[in-house]
């Protein structure tokens, strides 16, 4: 750990001369920072390692402490468009009912609420999260959090419905100027045309499928 | 053992030691480790990307601010706050509900990008920028995507790094007071000790944290490649089909179809993409790396421009620098300045003098030697 002297000086930038070697506890402190930072460096890396790495027979049996380590500020995913990109996309609508004081309820038309973040995007070279990621990846983690069933037992389920509540509520209330107590969305999947030519054909999707989510009632236009 | 590592191991001058020295690989690898910081350049062009692309990011959203990050956001202060509550992330967003609060912290965000980007008292304010970049993360966690992942994990990995060394405004302030008094500190004995250990400690912790840094690319590529393996789609050569028929990553739709009108072409890319993500751990160490990086970098203009991700891209495309030796970074700036002019001359501190910088055939000396380190 001591080097020539003009190395030393080469490297650290320093023109006061030859500064004189580490005394023997600076060398101690320094030799003890040097293993407790490598063995941090080297046990960071790996965790990250079995944290990304497709799943496998290590990253099952240590899961518990990877995940210790991992979550939640170095938590990651480098799956864009894999192990395949999305080959069906969702269009999501909703709708608005309102009930009169009579108790007349009246329900409004569909309103495609993607249809406005596609006309965002278009012809912007830097669009907006609000465009690209907001509702498309709200929908993404409701569906993920509720499954097919549309069951919302757990917490997370719960907050993600209010979530989507949210932006559907805000959405429409931009678009129609009347008072509403409920909202519905509904979910078209369309899937992409596949490549006419493709070995092996196409991803097993094959129609459109539609899926109605129950009527949500609105407490609040404040927010 | 040869009378060159005795000398490593007892050198001149130092108290005879009681503590058995260190065995000579040993001290090899501590000297290797604490007695330079490694890629400072590389470091300070992550700084300035990812300082600019957060900046940039930050003020494309300045209309949207209060829906993504603010009380008016549709994931709620409260659902934010019942969410950190069980995944631990702390944010200085959710600490008050007032509009006022909020602004205040966006105004603390873009000046904190930009002090980071030019590297003004860069060790404290690295620390602000990742508290910054990682409040206003978990803020709109249901939002973001892989480009503002890679920019908290950047953000935090940098704190530990030197990446305002070089070409930054603290190296300017340094390079003066150099010029101004050569000598400005003998510092006493014991103090003198104290400024070496924490040079080395400095290095040490950079060394390790540009290590990090390193890895965590080639995991970035290796894993997104291995997994794309897996994917029927990208086997059979259509994965890109799909990907250009994205409504909401098509800003240009008619460039989309256009590209997507040549199967051939876009099996091609598809293959090379995964190859090349596949490969690039494996390609580090040789030359090939500056095709495989080129072609990466060429891969993320193309997200960049077909999907509408510019953030993303040069997420990736900053990241990519860490493998960029200093002698070519010094070398692009030398080409940078020829076409640049002399416009930039007076914000950089380096290359006060041109006709050193032709004079002398290892551009990395001349660096080393007139700049201070601060820490």
């Amino acid at each position: 750990m001591s080097q020539p002297s003009e190395v030393k000086e080469a490297a650290d930038g320093e023109d006061t001369g030859s500064p004189p070697p580490l005394s023997r506890p600076a060398r101690l402190v320094v030799a003890l920072a040097v293993a407790a930072c490598v063995t941090t460096a080297i046990v960071h890396v790996c965790l990250v390692f079995l944290y990304v790495a497709p799943s496998n027979t290590v990253s099952q049996r240590y899961a518990q402490q990877i995940n210790a380590w991992i979550y939640p500020y170095f938590e990651q995913n480098w799956q864009l468009f894999a192990p395949d990109p999305q080959y069906a996309q969702p269009q999501i609508s909703a709708r608005v009912a309102t009930t009169s004081p009579n108790g007349a309820r009246k329900v409004g038309d569909w309103v495609d609420l993607t249809a406005v973040d596609v006309a965002e995007v278009r012809d912007n070279p830097f669009p907006s999260h609000t465009a690209q990621n907001m509702l498309r990846r709200a929908w993404a983690a409701y569906a993920d959090a509720h499954g097919t069933g549309g069951s919302s037992d757990s917490e997370r389920a719960r907050m993600l419905q209010a979530y989507l509540l949210n932006i559907a509520t805000e959405r429409v209330a931009d678009q129609s100027n009347r008072a509403f107590d409920a909202v519905q969305l509904r979910v078209v999947v369309n899937p992409i045309a596949p490549e006419a030519r493709a070995a092996g054909g196409a991803p097993p999707v094959a129609a459109s499928n539609i899926r109605y989510l129950p009527w949500w009632q609105v407490t609040s236009l404040d927010d | 053992m040869t009378d060159q590592e005795l000398d490593v191991r007892s050198p001149r001058g130092t108290v005879p030691s009681a503590v058995p020295p260190f065995p000579a690989p040993v001290s090899r690898v501590i000297t290797f480790l604490t007695e330079r910081a490694m890629s400072l350049h590389a470091a300070a062009v992550l700084r300035i990307g990812y300082g600019m692309l957060y900046l940039a990011f930050l003020l494309r959203e300045f209309p949207h601010r209060d829906e993504i990050w603010g009380p008016g956001s549709p994931w709620t202060p409260d659902l934010a706050r019942e969410l950190f509550g069980s995944t631990g992330w702390f944010s200085i967003l959710t600490l008050s509900d007032r509009p006022a609060y909020f602004e205040a912290c966006y105004a603390l965000a873009l000046v904190t990008s930009a002090l980071f980007m030019l590297g003004w008292r860069t060790r404290a304010v690295s620390v602000l920028f990742a508290l910054v970049v990682t409040s206003f993360h978990g803020r709109d966690i249901f939002m973001t995507d892989g480009g503002d992942n890679l920019i908290v994990l950047m953000a935090e990995y940098l704190m530990f790094t030197a990446c305002g060394r070089r070409w930054s405004l603290d190296a300017r302030r340094d390079s003066r007071r150099a010029v101004g008094s050569p000598n400005r500190r003998v510092p006493p004995s014991a103090g003198q000790q104290a400024v070496l250990v924490r040079q080395r400690l400095s290095a040490l912790v950079h060394n390790c944290g540009m290590f990090v840094i390193a890895a965590e690319v080639c995991f970035l590529y290796g894993s997104a490649g291995l997994y794309k393996v897996q994917g029927y789609l990208w086997r059979n050569g259509t994965a890109l089909h799909y990907v250009l028929g994205l409504d909401l990553f098509r800003p240009w739709p008619e460039l989309s179809h256009l590209a997507d009108q040549h199967p051939i072409l876009v099996a091609i890319v598809g293959y090379m993409t995964v190859l090349v993500q596949v490969a690039f751990p494996f390609v580090l160490f040789s030359r090939l790396k500056y095709v495989v990086l080129g072609l990466l970098i060429g891969m993320h203009l193309g997200i960049a421009v077909f999907l509408g991700l510019p953030v993303f891209s040069g997420a990736m495309i900053i990241a990519d620098a860490v493998f960029l030796p200093d002698r070519v970074l010094l070398s692009l700036e030398r080409g940078g300045w020829k076409f640049g002019g002399r416009i930039l001359r007076g914000i950089m501190p380096t290359r006060e003098e041109p006709s050193r910088s032709t004079s002398i055939p290892r551009p990395g000396l001349p660096e080393e030697m007139t700049h201070r380190s601060p820490m």
